[in-house]
Order: structure tokens, then sequence, then C-alpha cells
């Protein structure tokens, strides 16, 4: 506990994932206004100035930090704890597929194996038939409240067609 | 427009007679509130063309008690999962979700439907009393006051950034930002679309809240059992209907506050276009702006979930006066209903409350009712709502993610708005992980092109003179109020650190 003990290094590199997301994204911003009449520029050049200087402030006292050695540029922040970086990055790759799957399979069935793949996984491997019923059982409510009771129109596939026949 | 005691007895009496159809509504508004992108008023849409086949008064009791009981329901996995149903209620989960997580849900539910319920009661009964005072509300209200009602709104950016100041304008400006893409609301030039068609209309609004919230609370909240922590378990194993009755009792003891967010709520909501977000944000920040304990705002304070849910329900019977008294709707909803309306022949203004006091006066005894009715059939759900935060977060992400996904795609039917929430759930991720707000965001995406709309308007009435902004009375004291709502906190803070100060220098005796 002595004042001597060297202080723990806070890694503070993924926190300038935002701020250096937003200055490109204002830049490209910029660039498809530059020609434009003063009404589309004004409010975008005056909020995207503010942003920039703040983002330039974030950046100097990040490098202030780093430069005297009580912080390193790290990514810890954004993948800890480890134990989860595998089911989490499972979890989105199972989401994007989900996005991009249900314009052609449909909300129910694309849905049911979203479910059942996720639950498995996050439960890492156990109590698989309780994973295939819950999804089974909130993927055909799911149709079954929204799409035949109330009408929406979510996105349809072969299960839905095969359904036609039937509501 | 003068309300006689006995027309509104009998309008009473007549609306109580359809409790048979405001029950079942009820239920459908929590559950089409609750999910995002089920807003009531998509739920009217597809629902209108049994209500205009339906007499017009029952039509009207429909659609009054779907849109009061989807106010409420917005709140539920607002609190329960940090999803706000609606962006109405985006600004519940900053008090009401930690309130679940230490496994205080079901007092968080009953605070909240209490707060609902007294702040929708209020602002129907004023709205009766006031309907011409408050009418006028809407013909002052131009772009200059709506510029200043705005910023009233986005200062609470500056408040949510307290922790880390920085950061918490990075991400406010960064919403603004975003909220600026699509074209131009003068001369519709395409900004910042990245060359989607999508994106012309702007940031869709559902995507945004569900990516920003659903998605990104989904991939968190795998690292946990529950969504609760464990003192939040060990707490929520132990409850009983005491939760339901303290929070109750809590609400109860904060009446005041219910009264004057509520009022806010009400007022906001009688501008056509202002809707439901601006008011919660603009009550959430004047709430911690002049409390005694702002620095409790985001932990799980009462006061940081009464406020928002007051003003919301407040919201809902402002946005019917402007539609009833001169014709026109405050929001979507109240648009849908000026449609049903018209089908059927209504005539508005004071000649709908002298020939067709049933309709005019029972548009508001509706809301009345329903506010009666569900808090007797919801207060004691709000023990067995709360469980949902004891579901394994196994279950849990997958059904968040898949059902709020299919959510955004339902306002507008583009795949794209899909992909987008789930663009805005890695940029709430991240923000979420590196220590930004992501309701900060949020209000920025909101709030940023209604800013821009009304400032433009003001500039090119004024022949791009920018004197406008303080060349009107009320615009200039709504000016004051805002400056002295930004300085009066300092100024108490300063001098609560001044007594404390002194008390501590003070020689014991």
């Amino acid at each position: 506990m002595s004042d001597d003990q060297p202080q723990k290094r806070r890694s503070i590199g993924a926190e300038l994932i935002i701020p250096i997301a937003g200055l490109v994204f204002t830049l490209y911003y910029f660039t498809t206004i530059y020609d434009s009449p003063w009404t589309a520029q004004v409010a975008a050049f005056f909020v995207g100035a503010i942003l920039i200087g703040l983002i330039l402030l974030f950046i100097g006292r990040t490098a202030i930090l780093v430069s005297r050695g009580r912080a390193d540029l790290g990514m810890k922040d954004i993948i800890e704890p480890l134990s989860f970086l595998p089911i989490r990055m499972g979890l989105i790759g199972l989401t994007v597929l989900f996005s991009i799957a249900i314009d052609w399979g449909g909300f129910t069935l694309t849905t049911f194996v979203f479910m059942t793949l996720s639950m498995i996984m996050l439960n890492r491997g156990r109590s698989k038939w309780l994973a295939v019923t819950v999804a089974a059982c909130f993927s055909v409510a799911g149709y079954l409240l929204f799409i035949v009771a109330f009408e929406i129109r979510f996105p349809e596939g072969p299960f839905e067609e095969l359904m036609k026949t039937v509501f | 427009m003068d309300a006689g005691a006995g027309i509104i007895l009998s309008v009473f009496l007549n609306t109580l007679s359809y409790w048979w159809v405001i029950l079942p509504t009820i239920f459908l508004g929590l559950i089409v509130g609750a999910i995002p992108g089920f807003s009531a008023a998509n739920t009217i849409i597809i629902l209108l063309p049994l209500t205009l086949a339906m007499e017009l008064e029952m039509g009207l009791v429909f659609m009054v008690a779907l849109y009061a009981s989807s106010r409420m329901g917005a709140g539920v996995p607002a609190i329960l999962v940090n999803i706000p149903g609606t962006a109405g209620a985006a600004a519940t989960p900053l008090d009401g979700y930690p309130m679940a997580k230490q496994g205080r849900g079901q007092q968080a539910l009953a605070m909240s439907f209490v707060a609902s319920t007294l702040g929708g009661l209020l602002t129907t009964i004023l709205a009766i009393l006031m309907m011409p005072w408050l009418a006028e509300v809407a013909f002052v209200m131009h772009s200059v006051e709506m510029i200043v009602v705005m910023l009233f709104g986005i200062s609470l950016i500056a408040t949510i950034a307290s922790r880390d100041t920085l950061k918490g304008l990075i991400a406010g400006f960064l919403g603004l930002m975003i909220g600026f893409i699509g074209a131009d609301h003068v001369y519709a030039t395409p900004r910042g679309t990245m060359g989607f068609l999508e994106l012309y209309d702007g940031i869709p609004l559902i995507p945004a809240l569900v990516g920003l919230f659903a998605v990104s609370e989904a991939f968190l909240v795998i690292e946990g059992e529950s969504m609760l922590t464990s003192v939040g378990r060990e707490a929520m194993k132990k409850a009983s209907w005491k939760e339901t009755i303290e929070g109750c009792r809590i609400a109860l003891s904060k009446w005041w506050h219910i009264v004057w967010t509520s009022i806010i709520g009400l007022v906001v909501g009688v501008v056509p276009g202002a809707g439901a977000a601006i008011a919660s944000f603009v009550a959430y920040q004047q709430s911690k702006s002049f409390s005694k304990t702002p620095e409790l705002y985001g932990t799980g304070h009462p006061e940081g979930l009464i406020a928002p849910e007051s003003a919301n329900n407040g919201v809902t019977s402002g946005t019917l006066i402007p539609l009833l008294v001169i014709g026109i709707p405050g929001g979507a909803t109240a648009a849908i209903m000026l449609v049903v309306m018209q089908y059927h022949g209504v005539s508005f203004g004071p000649a709908l409350f002298r020939n067709q006091p049933e309709i005019g006066y029972g548009m508001f005894m509706v809301m009345a009712v329903t506010y009666l009715i569900m808090t007797l059939t919801i207060l004691p759900l709000s023990r067995y709502m709360s469980r949902v935060t004891m579901v394994s977060t196994a279950y849990m992400a997958p059904l968040i993610i898949s059902f709020t996904l299919v959510g955004s795609f339902v306002p507008r039917q583009y795949m794209f708005d899909m992909y987008l929430a789930l663009a805005f759930g890695i940029l709430g991720y991240v923000a979420r992980k590196t220590g930004y707000h992501v309701a900060a965001i949020l209000i920025g995406v909101i709030l940023g092109p209604l800013l821009e709309q009304y400032f433009l308007r003001a500039m090119k009435m004024a022949n791009g003179d920018i004197s406008v902004l303080f060349s009107s009375n009320i615009g200039n004291v709504l000016w004051v109020f805002l400056a002295l709502s930004l300085l009066v906190p300092y100024g108490l803070d300063w001098r609560r650190r001044r007594a404390n100060r002194a008390a501590i220098e003070a020689p014991e005796d």
C-alpha cells in the first residue's frame, strides 16, 4: 500500500475507437456538403467543427496520459473478459448471418435456427433440447401473433409460404 | 368549450360502459408498446380497416386506450431489460434499468405505473379544463421557440456527460452528426448518406433505438448469468408484494415531482411534431437540474425514473388538444385518429364540443378511464413481470436480438433497417464498453434533425439574420429559463459544498 508502488496503467486504446470513427465520419460528411447550398451546410459545419475540436482535445488528453506512462494504447476494454470473447464473436457472427438469411429464409425459420444455435452456444453446448424447444415455441408464437393475428408484414420465406395454404 | 359537470359525468358513465373494449385493448397496448417497432400508430394503421368499420365511439375508445396503454407499455422493457419500446421511453432506462439490476425491478415498475397513471390522469383533467388556453400554445410555438425547447432536450447531453464531460460531449455531438444524415430540409440535398437511398429520409429512429439499446445490451449481458447483479439476484429471490407497495409509496411521496414533470409533457405534447422523446428528455434534464441529489441520477434514483414516465404520459393528452381544437394532429397516432374521425364526418373545433361532447370530451375521458383500469390491472402484474430479469441470459440475449431486429424492419419494411440496427448495435457495444453513454448518442440522433429543421426554417424566414433567435418574447423567456436551468444546478452545488465545508470547519461543542 505504499506510495512507491507503481500505479496500474490503464489501457485506453479502445476509447479512441468512437472519436476516430466520429472524426472519419465528420470529414466524410463535410465532403458530401462541400458544394451544397448553405442550408445543407450550416448545421453540419457548426456541429462538426465542435465535434472535431472535442475529438482533438480527447486525443491530446490520451497522448498526455500515454506519454506520462499512466496509460497505454491497449484494447483490453473492448475484448475483456477474454473467456467470453469467442462466444461474443460467435453471437455477433450469428446475428450478422441472421440479418442476411432472414430475407430469403423468412421470419419463423430463420428465427428458429438463430435462436437454437445461439442458445446452444451461449449454454456452451448444454441443454440442447431445451434450447430447441424454447426457440421453436417463441418463433411459432411470433409467427402466430404477428403474422397470422396482426397481419404484420414480416420477412417471408418457405415456412410462411407453406402456411399460407393453411391460414 | 366550457365543460358542464353534468356533461362530464354523463360522458364518464358512457365511457365506463366501454370497459369491455378498454380492458383487452390495454393488454394489446402493453404488448405493442413494449416491442420496439410495434408502436400504437403502427398497430392502429394495421387495424385501420377494423377501426373504420366500428361505430365511431367504439373506434375512438379502442384507439385512445391503445395509445395510452402503449405509452405505459414502452416503459416496461426499458426498466427491466434496458430496451425502450418507443423513443418516448428512451430516458426511462437511465435510472429504471440500474434499479432493475439491483433487484428493484418490481419497485421500479410500480413507481413507473403510478407515475404514468397519475401523470396521465392529471394531464387529462388539465386538458379538459384548460383546453382553449392550451391550444394557444400550438399557435405561439414557432420555429424560434421550438429551437429553445430542443436545446432543453439537447442540454441533457451535458447532464449525462457529467461523469466524463469530454466523452459525453463527443457521444452527443456524434449523435447530432448522425442525425444530420439525409436530405436537407430546404433543397433536399443528400448529405452523408454513403450512397444509400434508404438514408435520404434521414436515420430512421427505430433501428437506432434497437441497435443502441437492445442489440448492444444483448452482446453485453451474456457476460452474466442473468441481467441482475449478484446482489440484485439475492434481492429478487426475497422479493414479495411489499416491493410493489414500496414502489407505490415512493412514487406517491414524490407527487409534486409527478405533477410538474407531467405538465412539461402536456405542454410539449400540445406542440405538433414535438413528441414524447423530447418531453421525457426535457423532463429528465429539468428534474436533475433542480434535484437536491443530482449525483444520484443514473444510479437508480426514483426521481430519474418518475420524471420521464410522467412526462411521456403527459404528452398523450397533450397531442389530442391541437387535434380536437384546431384539427392539427400532434403526433403520428393523433394523425391516424384524425383520418378515422374525418371518415365518420366529425367536425373539429368548438362545434365538436358543442354538438358532440361525447366525442370531444369522451376522448379525454377514455384516457382517464384507461389509466384507472390500467392501474388496477397492471400493478398486481409488476411482481411477475420483474421476474423476466431472472431469466438466463443464454435465452434472453437471442430472444432480444431476433425480436428487436425484426421490429426494426416493421415500420418501413426495408431489410436495410435491420442492417442499420445491427450497425448501431456494434456502435452501442463499443460505446458501452469504452465508457461513452448510448443515451447521449440517441438524444443527438432524435433531436439533431428536428433542431436543424426548425433552425433552417427560422433562418429562411429571417433571410439569414441570426438575431431572429432572440426576436420573440416567448422565445426570450424560454432562453432565460434555459440559461437558468443550466446555471442554477452549479449555483446549488456551490452552495451545498460551501455548507458542507462550513459544517466540517465548525468547532465541535
